[in-house]
């Protein structure tokens, strides 16, 4: 261990020599590994959006339930419909939304567009029961409500929920496929940079051989070579992705403002967190590779 | 210090670089080895450092049996070891300082003795000055001091120096002549290949061993 402390600052004044004297070849790596990088960083961004939206939208997943006329038109009627609502397995809670409120509704989802429903001379919307219910027990509970007696017609945002779902899902698998293409690429890579720098620094590597130094302190600066060559590739990475995703925010302000993303700060430090230890773990294995593989010849 | 007997050194090519010696070198030996050029004279060395083992007879040195089998053992062993190798395996772009530093970095020095050691080895051999130059702007003379300062700088049980002084001039030759030998009152032994006959024929109290198609003769001068 005091052999690494006692010569920390030569091992990274070594490191800083071997990238100098093989300048060109580390800058293109650093470059490569850095891309591969931002294709990762963006594809967990997206997967995370996508998964931050369906829980937001699980989380607010209502089932409205429209009555007979009949049903509407008597107070006990309704009172007694919702008392039995409440009692299906999977119901959470059941509140009647009457026409005032849901008209009301509507005009604060209009907001400036509201006047066009003073075109109605009646109030258009009618009264209906509110559910929030158990997710997992969507399809039952769905299943009941549409055989019950007095159930006109009953609307849930399941379609929605199943497109987003779907969409986290295929980005889920792209993640992993990207993760492990990514992780492939990058063990390449660096195993490759750590065999041509080796060979470049064999008689370096001989001399010390013959002064009697350990393997660990000749093969340490390689290592560490590796593991700053995929860091400075993930910092790359991540600049590149924040701008990206800064960028793609503010598009999106705009124009989808419905859409619940999650905070850009959140999203950002959480990518740069994932980017960063992987390209770490990465590097120090692509490194430990490479010189295996020498060794081994 | 060093015991040899019976040692061939025979390459898978059939050639035999050194065959059948007997050697006994003590601490504080200086010895030189001559002879002409293909006598065995670096492959002697070569068989001391553990870069080759012996065919056949048993070898020592500093107390450890150089066998292929033993080669972590040998490679600790070297750490004793201050080598100064024909062609200099100095490091090219690391300056002077950064190469007689290199080896004595695993040896259990304190940053402060890595850092006099080296200014004091530097010292000796008249380039304290060029300490920061880097090695591949260095003559060939200045490139055989600094690899005579990396191996004395180590303050090593034995050095073992292949023609250290084929580069330099007379006056730069006798100096690190003496250098060499003023290690000899610490008890290190110094063992150096030499085709400068002219500078060992005023030496006193030291061995000689002169080389011959792998065979040798010693004599003690003084």
């Amino acid at each position: 261990m005091k052999l690494f402390s006692s010569n920390a600052g030569y091992f990274f004044k070594e490191v800083k020599t071997m990238i100098r004297l093989n300048l060109f070849s580390n800058s293109l790596t650093i470059f490569s590994t850095g891309l591969i990088f931002f294709i990762l960083a963006m594809i967990i961004s997206g997967w995370w959006v996508s998964s931050h939206v369906v829980n937001v939208v699980q989380g607010e997943a209502e089932i409205n339930v429209y009555l007979d006329e009949e049903i509407l038109n008597n107070n006990t009627g309704v009172s007694q419909m919702v008392e039995s609502i409440k009692g299906i397995e999977g119901v959470q809670a059941a509140r009647v939304v009457d026409q005032d409120e849901a008209y009301n509704r509507m005009v604060e989802i209009l907001g400036k567009e509201a006047s066009v429903l003073n075109k109605f001379d009646d109030n258009p919307f009618s009264s209906f029961v509110e559910l929030k219910i158990d997710l997992q027990e969507i399809d039952p509970v769905l299943e009941k409500l549409t055989h019950m007696m007095g159930v006109e017609h009953v609307r849930d945002n399941r379609e929605v929920l199943e497109r987003l779902r779907n969409i986290a899902e295929a980005l889920r698998v792209v993640g992993i496929l990207v993760v492990a293409a990514v992780g492939i690429s990058t063990l390449v890579i660096i195993s490759h940079i750590i065999r041509l720098g080796i060979s470049n620094n064999k008689e370096q590597i001989y001399t010390l051989r013959l002064l009697g130094a350990p393997e660990l302190f000749i093969a340490f600066p390689f290592l560490l070579e590796g593991l700053l060559l995929t860091i400075g590739g993930g910092i790359l990475a991540v600049s590149l992705a924040t701008f990206s995703i800064s960028y793609l925010y503010a598009q999106m302000a705009g124009p989808l403002p419905f859409i619940p993303l999650p905070p850009l700060k959140e999203l950002v430090s959480g990518m740069g967190i994932v980017v960063m230890s992987l390209s770490a773990v990465l590097g120090f294995v692509g490194s430990l590779l490479g010189l295996v593989s020498v060794r081994n010849n | 210090m060093i015991k040899a007997k019976g040692v061939s050194l025979r390459f898978p090519n059939g050639t035999i670089a050194i065959n059948n010696i007997d050697l006994q070198v003590e601490p504080g030996d200086m010895v030189y080895v001559t002879g002409p050029s293909g006598s065995g004279k670096t492959s002697l060395l070569k068989l001391f450092m553990g870069i080759e083992y012996p065919t056949i007879g048993s070898l020592e040195v500093l107390g450890q049996q150089m066998d292929k089998g033993q080669t972590s053992r040998i490679r600790q062993l070297r750490t004793s070891i201050g080598p100064v190798f024909q062609e200099f395996k100095l490091i090219k772009g690391r300056t002077v300082a950064e190469n007689v530093m290199l080896g004595m970095r695993f040896l259990d020095l304190s940053q402060d003795q890595l850092k006099e050691n080296a200014h004091d080895a530097l010292a000796k051999v008249g380039l304290e000055h060029k300490a920061s130059s880097l090695v591949e702007n260095l003559s060939w003379g200045e490139s055989q001091r600094v690899a005579i300062a990396r191996a004395v700088a180590r303050k090593p049980l034995l050095i073992l120096a292949d023609e250290p002084t084929g580069n330099l001039d007379k006056d730069n030759a006798i100096n690190i002549l003496e250098l060499f030998k003023s290690f000899i009152d610490q008890k290190t032994s110094v063992i150096i290949t030499t085709h400068a006959t002219h500078l060992i024929d005023a030496e006193k109290h030291c061995k000689l061993i002169q080389m011959n198609k792998g065979s040798l003769s010693w004599e003690r001068l003084g």
